[in-house]
């Protein structure tokens, strides 16, 4: 299995093959949705460098206080199809070329990460304690007071962070579109062996 | 008599098992589902899946790290007695979800819907949820206690007011069309126990599919030939999908798919749908009459 470098290369993300499984190290930053509309509709986001801290870990983390210090208790990631609608703008805004979640994206934002050479990291089963154990160093933590723990925006540094595997790759292919085609082909045979007549509609009763 | 304090610890340690141990009887449907899958995507969501919780039950960390929503059903007897009455059971949901926040077992993830502010403990108006049911005949108290997973409530949670005409074949026809919904890309982190309310009112159709996914064990059935005929049969065709864990290919996008039933208007059809995600969260605390408490993950 590759480990790639954080922040990932171009070269790097076009040679990840659709539903190929990868790990990453380096930087990471996180966030949900209150980053995406904050920072199309009000233009705030954090002010760090995001040529360096390229990856956006879509994750509402449990983290507990150790004094000064910040640990992790377990990050499992969050469903980035819920961030469809700014996905594009967010990828665009920032020059993204990592994306890590859960679920997949839109064709909006698979466009944009065309354009920026990027790809969309999908995780595998349920690994929040796993993640947890990868991640090095918790170094930042921004809008705390007014996002709260879950929402606000994480900066950490993790190794061999994953596995998670290729859901959009950096030419726009979509692993969970072609899956999905392939369901909605079944789809008729699975109806009729529940005799759903093939014409079956439900009774409309608006105009 | 049971004591206040009694609840809120039995509901504090129900909660807190919830989020970190996998009851017994989803381990096992889940290992059943690993043996059936031949992807290699699909064996590899399981195992990662398994080892997670793995981790949770020795102290490390939590089965899921989004625990959703609170949520407690509370069983009460004839002869059950409360301190302070019945409506300190709500003051103990909170006084314990408070505490399971704190102490990081819960993650704060309870919002105002429209200021979106987080008060930080999960508490607010209707949050956590209980449901008090009275239906034993003893003086008991029984609280499953089920940290809910947003995947499932968000991405797992339909209605449907069809009509008389609409028969059987709309049932299953939505059933299956919410279930391919839920689980596409993995939303409601499939295999996922699938709750189907049919009939009642609105509210109850859907109290109805939630109660089938959360209170029931995996592999029972409907007491009704008619109903668990249909659970099967449901439960045979969505094997056909190609659905496999979280959404990949594969066998096992349902580990169950759990019907029930209240009479309804003679004009009606309501049918909901409320999915449970893969690892089913749930512990159980029994209280007798006494005040003993057992915790267990097994459902009765």
């Amino acid at each position: 299995m590759k480990n790639i470098r954080l922040p990932m290369s171009p070269e790097d993300a076009a040679g990840l093959k659709l539903g190929e499984m990868v790990t990453v190290s380096g930087m990471l930053f996180t966030g949900r949705s209150r980053f995406h509309i904050r920072a199309i509709e009000d233009d705030i986001y954090p002010e760090i460098d995001y040529e360096k801290i390229n990856c956006f870990f879509h994750v509402g983390p449990v983290m507990r206080q150790n004094g000064d210090a910040w640990e992790v208790v377990s990050c499992e990631p969050t469903s980035s199809i819920r961030f469809e609608r700014y996905g594009a703008d967010v990828v665009r805004k920032f020059n993204l070329r990592t994306l890590i979640g859960k679920t997949t994206m839109g064709q909006a934002t698979a466009q944009a990460l065309k354009e920026t050479g990027g790809v969309f990291l999908s995780k595998i089963g349920l690994s929040g304690n796993a993640l947890r154990d990868q991640v090095k160093k918790v170094h930042e933590v921004h809008f705390l007071d007014e996002l709260g723990k879950t929402e606000c925006t994480w900066i950490y540094e993790v190794d061999h962070f994953g596995p998670f595997f290729v859901a959009i790759d950096a030419s726009g292919r979509n692993y969970f579109e072609e899956l999905a085609a392939e369901a909605n082909a079944r789809m008729p045979e699975v109806e009729q062996d529940l005799d759903i007549p093939a014409d079956y509609r439900y009774t409309e009763v608006n105009g | 008599m049971i004591k206040q304090e009694t609840i809120t610890e039995a509901m504090y340690n129900a909660i807190r098992l919830g989020a970190t141990r996998m009851p017994p009887d989803i381990r096992a449907a889940l290992q059943k589902a690993l043996a059936e899958e031949t992807e290699p995507m699909a064996k590899k969501h399981l195992e990662v899946s398994l080892q997670n919780a793995d981790m949770s039950e020795k102290g490390n960390g939590l089965v899921c790290a989004d625990t959703g929503f609170p949520m407690y059903f509370v069983h009460a007897g004839r002869k059950t007695e409360v301190e302070g009455g019945f409506n300190t059971i709500y003051e103990c949901a909170a006084a314990a979800t408070a505490r399971a926040t704190a102490e990081c077992f819960l993650r704060p993830t309870m919002v105002d819907p429209l200021t979106r502010k987080n008060p930080g403990d999960n508490i607010g108006p209707g949050m956590p949820k209980v449901e008090l049911i009275f239906d034993r005949d003893d003086d008991s108290l029984e609280i499953l206690a089920a940290p809910k997973g947003g995947g499932s409530e968000i991405f797992g949670t339909f209605y449907r007011m069809m009509f008389p005409a609409d028969g059987k074949a709309g049932i299953k026809k939505f059933v299956i069309e919410c279930i391919k919904d839920a689980c596409y890309a993995g939303k409601v982190c499939p295999p996922a126990i699938i709750g189907v309310g049919i009939g009642g009112t609105a509210d109850l159709c859907m109290s109805l599919a939630k109660k089938a996914a959360l209170l029931r064990p995996v592999g029972s059935h409907h007491p009704d030939p008619e109903v668990a005929a249909l659970e099967t049969e449901l439960y045979n065709a969505c094997r056909k999908l190609g659905i496999g864990p979280m959404g990949s290919r594969g066998i096992n996008a349902v580990l169950a798919i759990n019907l029930d039933t209240a009479v309804t208007h003679t004009a009606a059809l309501p049918v909901a749908v409320n999915a449970q995600c893969l690892v089913g969260r749930r512990w159980i605390a029994r209280i007798d009459g006494k005040g003993n408490i057992n915790y267990s993950g097994d459902l009765a």
